[in-house]
């Protein structure tokens, strides 16, 4: 029982990052309909450049303070240069283009900085914690991640649903046209959608860096577990997102613990699967996704 | 007033709108009617800043409007409810009435959605629901109901009939007319229905492949047979 | 005339595929053996991207799972080829045109049971679900060591038409490590024989650490990435993600193309890595002499230059797809996939499912894959998780919008892209004085931007911007 509770602990934490990542797509399909390959590249890059300004000061939060500031800008170059004259187009045409962008983002870092995966120090201590006599695979470093995510998540959901920034920007998601008639900047809320999605995508890059190393292709399979989970919960749901994506995280944990790491591939596919049979618009899409 | 002067629009080499002047006054409903492909969505879309013309303006008020971006343009006081579903059904009766005036400041707003509530009690009652359990007639006075948000002087109403029960239809067009009288905005109304709209229009303008063939009193018009022959096939 | 076969296509297909067999042929004895190796790479890349052409360009189905239906027809091949060489087969002895026919089979399961399940699906979705079964797929290998040789694959011998032809391992590596240098340099630095860093280059792919080093990022078609941390079996753990050995290289189509690139070559880890070649190899790696081997002009005892048997294989399998795939398209199945694509209900009111549409572009897509898949093992000789990861997927498809999404031409100036891009942008690069991280990174650099310029100012890719060219110039007043 305890092992299970501790393989369950372990999930949580990837898990929390893997439901930021899922977050970062979410708010990106919502404001431009748009799947966005490149938001693990973006994140990735972003967080070369906390980890230099983390390297300069020393300061892991100026370090978080570099890291969204340029999410937030990269997310808007990325939009403005690629994505906003790519709408017009299909799908298919978006997906391509994001890859392309992703492509880009980690020759670009590879160029910079290089190949070989470099270690980002944690603010607070990353050892299992004591409690109650035994070792506790979760550290006070988790809990940061716990408790950013939580904040994010919450605040998220209140920009949403509770400010006119965030009904300006559901609308302008759903029908752009409309929202153009009454007066809202559209093209200004698409491209803080994207700046937002760059700057949790930033959050979450910063905070996987220190429990795992950093090199262009890092973040590589957070996106398709991310993406899983995003597209699980239907895509249009912030909750969705996070459900699933801690719930990727705790199934990753769970497989890799009882069974080989090597299937937690298969396991998070078959759930894909049968979510998608089940629901061809996810868990949580169609309909029920209005409230967040 | 809203005035149009020589108003022209092409889609690569149909030409949709050809030279196009016509005059709305405030405190009335001025009809345009039309057949099919007679350019009557595209006069609107074109004023609304959603299409740009190729040449000619309109002006409300003094102020010209076209070349200007949709969001501007409902800034000047102008604005469109367009052809059918336009409200968004993935919100709440409130959030989709809001939106018209999220550019106003707060308190105007709260003023405004209180006046038109009382205007549309039926919206009051709803307000938390989703818009899509909304029938066709109250969401038509959720889309007029969230473009009085901005507190407009000029209407622009796209077939408000499509879609509608025909005694739905009297009730929504007599309300727009009330509304052009008791707040003194210059309605510019789009139909293929020609009877009724011209019903509670004070000017008819028929158009036909992107020109204004006739301008005349709505009574004038519905009285011409020959006319309703020509144009409106019906 | 008869006028079936007047509207036959078949009589003008036919030929037209024939002599482009012959010329493929010929030109396959006439070049040297890298350029052999390269055109059996390009063939392959085609084959799997005709079926692109149909799912992606025709069908209107993104997917970014086509390597895994590779990977299936590879599996398939592998294992046939190993285990059942022995078993006749409707009174014939075993050849390895079974093992394709068999690969075949099994893409078209496969294909059958993915687009069941992706019929349904909306753009994002499938691309979720394809994306998942691309991960997904190929690491289910690492579930079974004993039947599909775990995260480290299986070593294949290459058929041989005549038969007898077995790799002696201890001799094939002899071959490796003596095989001419410049045959190497070719295979590391591209087209022409680069001085100085390739050379050096080649040293580094011959120490054994290099081969093994888990330090090097993965490159499919060198031994490394069979053993190294980049299979996926061992890189979708969570700790893995975090782990100090690089993780995959997966995302970067110029894995794909493989030693082709000198970029995952050359990179600093992967020179840290000869540096400490002290360090013992870790697994067993029976396979590094044939891959290795694989450009260097092997002469076979039964007469064959290896890569000349790989290609005019490659080619031939090609050549069949695409006078299937031509005839496809162009025929009644080719409009049925179009008019759901464009609009699936006027589709099914006019008696069309778009259903069981889709699904047939994806079970053809998948057979073709799958052959590909099984060309692709036995141009490497071998079968891993490693060598169909994701990277394959996406290449795929990156091949087919460079070449134009709806184009079966468009496939092969894809594939030729995917083959040749990467030493061209290397060559471009040449001696400008730029470190090896900018050069070695350059090539990806160039995908990236290549697909996203393609997407914004060229849809049609290569094949749109011919088009439109050609209109410009025939409707010129």
């Amino acid at each position: 029982m305890t092992t299970f509770i501790d393989y369950l602990l372990g999930g949580f934490s990837s898990g929390a990052v893997i439901a930021l990542f899922a977050l970062a797509l979410v708010l990106v399909w919502r404001s431009t309909r748009i799947v966005n390959f490149a938001q693990v590249g973006q994140a990735m890059f972003t967080t070369f450049i906390a980890l230099i300004v983390q390297q300069a000061t020393g300061s892991w939060f100026l370090a978080l303070l570099a890291g969204l500031v340029a999410g937030a800008i990269l997310g808007l170059i990325v939009y403005a240069l690629v994505l906003r004259p790519v709408q017009r187009l299909d799908t298919s045409g978006s997906i391509i283009a994001t890859f392309g962008v992703l492509i880009s983002l980690q020759a670009l870092a590879a160029m910079i900085w290089g190949g070989e995966p470099q270690s980002f120090p944690p603010p607070v201590a990353n050892d299992g914690l004591e409690i109650g006599g035994r070792i506790w695979p979760i550290s006070w470093y988790d809990v940061l991640v716990y408790v950013v995510t939580a904040v994010l998540v919450v605040a998220l959901t209140l920009l949403f649903t509770r400010t006119s920034l965030g009904l300006s920007m559901r609308a302008s998601a759903f029908n752009p046209e409309v929202a153009k008639l009454s007066g809202i900047r559209v093209n200004r809320m698409l491209a803080f959608g994207w700046a937002l999605a760059g700057v949790v995508g930033a959050v979450a890059g910063v905070l996987i860096a220190p429990t795992a190393s950093l090199s262009p292709n890092s973040f590589d399979i957070l996106l398709i577990f991310a993406f899983t989970a995003a597209v699980v919960g239907g895509l249009d749901s912030l909750i969705g997102a996070v459900a699933f994506g801690v719930g990727t995280g705790l199934v990753l944990a769970l497989v890799t613990g009882y069974g080989e790491a090597g299937d937690a591939p298969i396991v998070v596919l078959i759930l894909l699967a049968i979510t998608l049979v089940v629901r061809p618009g996810g868990a949580f899409g169609r309909g029920k996704s209005r409230a967040v | 007033m809203l005035e149009v002067k020589q108003l022209s629009v092409s889609f690569g080499a149909v030409r949709a709108l050809d030279a196009v002047s016509l005059i709305v006054p405030r405190g009335e409903v001025t009809a345009v009617i039309g057949a099919n492909g007679a350019g009557k969505s595209t006069l609107m879309r074109t004023l609304a800043g959603l299409v740009k013309p190729e040449s000619g303006s309109a002006e409300l008020d003094g102020a010209v409007v076209t070349g200007r971006s949709p969001e501007d343009i409902v800034r000047t006081g102008m604005a469109l409810i367009p052809e059918g579903r336009s409200t968004i059904p993935e919100l709440t009766v409130e959030e989709n009435l809001h939106l018209g005036g999220l550019w106003r400041p707060s308190a105007e707003r709260k003023a405004t959605s209180a006046e038109i509530y009382d205007m549309f009690p039926v919206l009051a009652e709803r307000r938390r629901m989703r818009s899509d359990t909304l029938s066709g007639g109250e969401r038509q006075q959720l889309a007029i109901g969230r473009a009085l948000m901005c507190d407009p002087t000029c209407l622009l109403l796209d077939e408000p009939s499509l879609g509608l029960a025909p005694l739905i239809v009297t009730q929504i067009l007599q309300l727009v007319n009330q509304l052009a009288r008791e707040k003194n905005l210059a309605v510019l109304l789009v139909e293929q229905n020609a009877v009724t709209a011209l019903r509670v229009a004070t000017t008819g303008i028929i158009m036909n492949l992107g020109t204004v063939v006739r301008v005349g009193t709505a009574e004038e018009i519905a009285a011409d047979d020959e006319l309703r022959d020509a144009y409106l096939g019906s | 005339m008869p006028s079936w076969l007047r509207n036959s296509r078949l009589l003008v297909h036919a030929p037209l595929f024939i002599a482009i067999w012959l010329v493929l042929s010929r030109l396959n004895v006439m070049v040297e053996p890298l350029m052999s190796y390269y055109l059996a790479l390009a063939a392959m890349y085609a084959t799997a991207m005709f079926g692109m052409v149909i799912l992606v360009g025709l069908s209107g189905q993104v997917s970014l799972g086509n390597g895994a239906l590779m990977a299936v027809g590879g599996y398939v091949f592998a294992v046939t080829s190993l285990n059942w060489q022995t078993v006749p087969i409707l009174g014939m002895q075993w050849n390895a045109v079974w093992s394709v026919i068999f690969a075949g089979l099994g893409g078209v399961i496969a294909g059958l049971i993915i687009g069941l399940l992706a019929a349904r699906l909306r753009g994002p979705y499938l691309a979720g679900l394809t994306l998942g079964i691309a991960v997904g797929l190929p690491s289910i290998a690492a579930r079974f060591p004993g039947l599909l040789g775990g995260s480290q694959g299986l070593m294949l011998t290459v058929p041989y038409p005549e038969g007898g032809y077995a790799t002696d391992t201890a001799a094939a590596i002899d071959a490796a490590v003596e095989s001419d240098a410049a045959a190497l340099d070719l295979a590391l630095s591209g087209t022409s024989p680069v001085p100085s860093d390739a050379s050096s280059g080649s040293s580094d792919m011959l120490t054994p650490s290099d081969v093994t080093g888990s330090s090097s990022p993965s490159d499919m078609l060198t031994p490394s990435d069979v053993t190294g941390s980049s299979s996926p079996s061992d890189m979708l753990t969570p700790s893995d993600v975090t782990g100090s050995s690089s993780p995959s290289d997966m995302l970067t189509p110029s894995d794909v193309t493989g030693s082709s690139s000198p970029s995952d070559m050359l990179t600093p880890s992967d020179v840290t890595g000869a540096g400490s070649s002290a360090s013992a190899d870790p697994v067993p790696m029976p396979s590094a002499s044939a891959i290795s081997s694989t450009p260097s002009g092997t002469v076979t005892d039964a007469g064959f230059i290896l890569e000349q048997w790989q290609a005019s294989v490659s080619i031939a399998v090609a050549c069949i797809a695409g006078f299937v795939a031509l005839n496809l398209v162009r025929g009644r199945q080719g409009r049925v996939w179009k008019a759901v694509r464009d609009d699936p209900i006027a589709a099914a009111l006019s008696g069309i499912s778009p259903a069981a549409s889709k699904v047939s572009a994806f079970v053809v897509s998948s057979l073709f894959a799958a052959l590909a898949g099984a060309v692709f093992a036995q141009i490497l000789t071998y079968v891993g998780p490693g060598a169909y990861g994701v990277a394959l997927s996406l290449s795929l498809l990156v091949g087919v919008v460079l070449g134009g999404r709806g184009s079966l031409v468009g496939a092969v100036i894809g594939a030729v892209l995917l083959v040749g891009l990467p030493a061209a942008v290397s060559n471009l690069a040449g001696d400008r004085g730029w470190s090896d991280q900018v050069t070695n990174n350059l090539p990806t650099l160039a995908y990236g931007l290549l697909l996203v310029l393609v997407v914004l100012i060229a849809p049609g890719g290569v094949m749109g911007l011919l088009g439109s060219g050609w209109r410009r110039l025939t409707t010129r007043r």
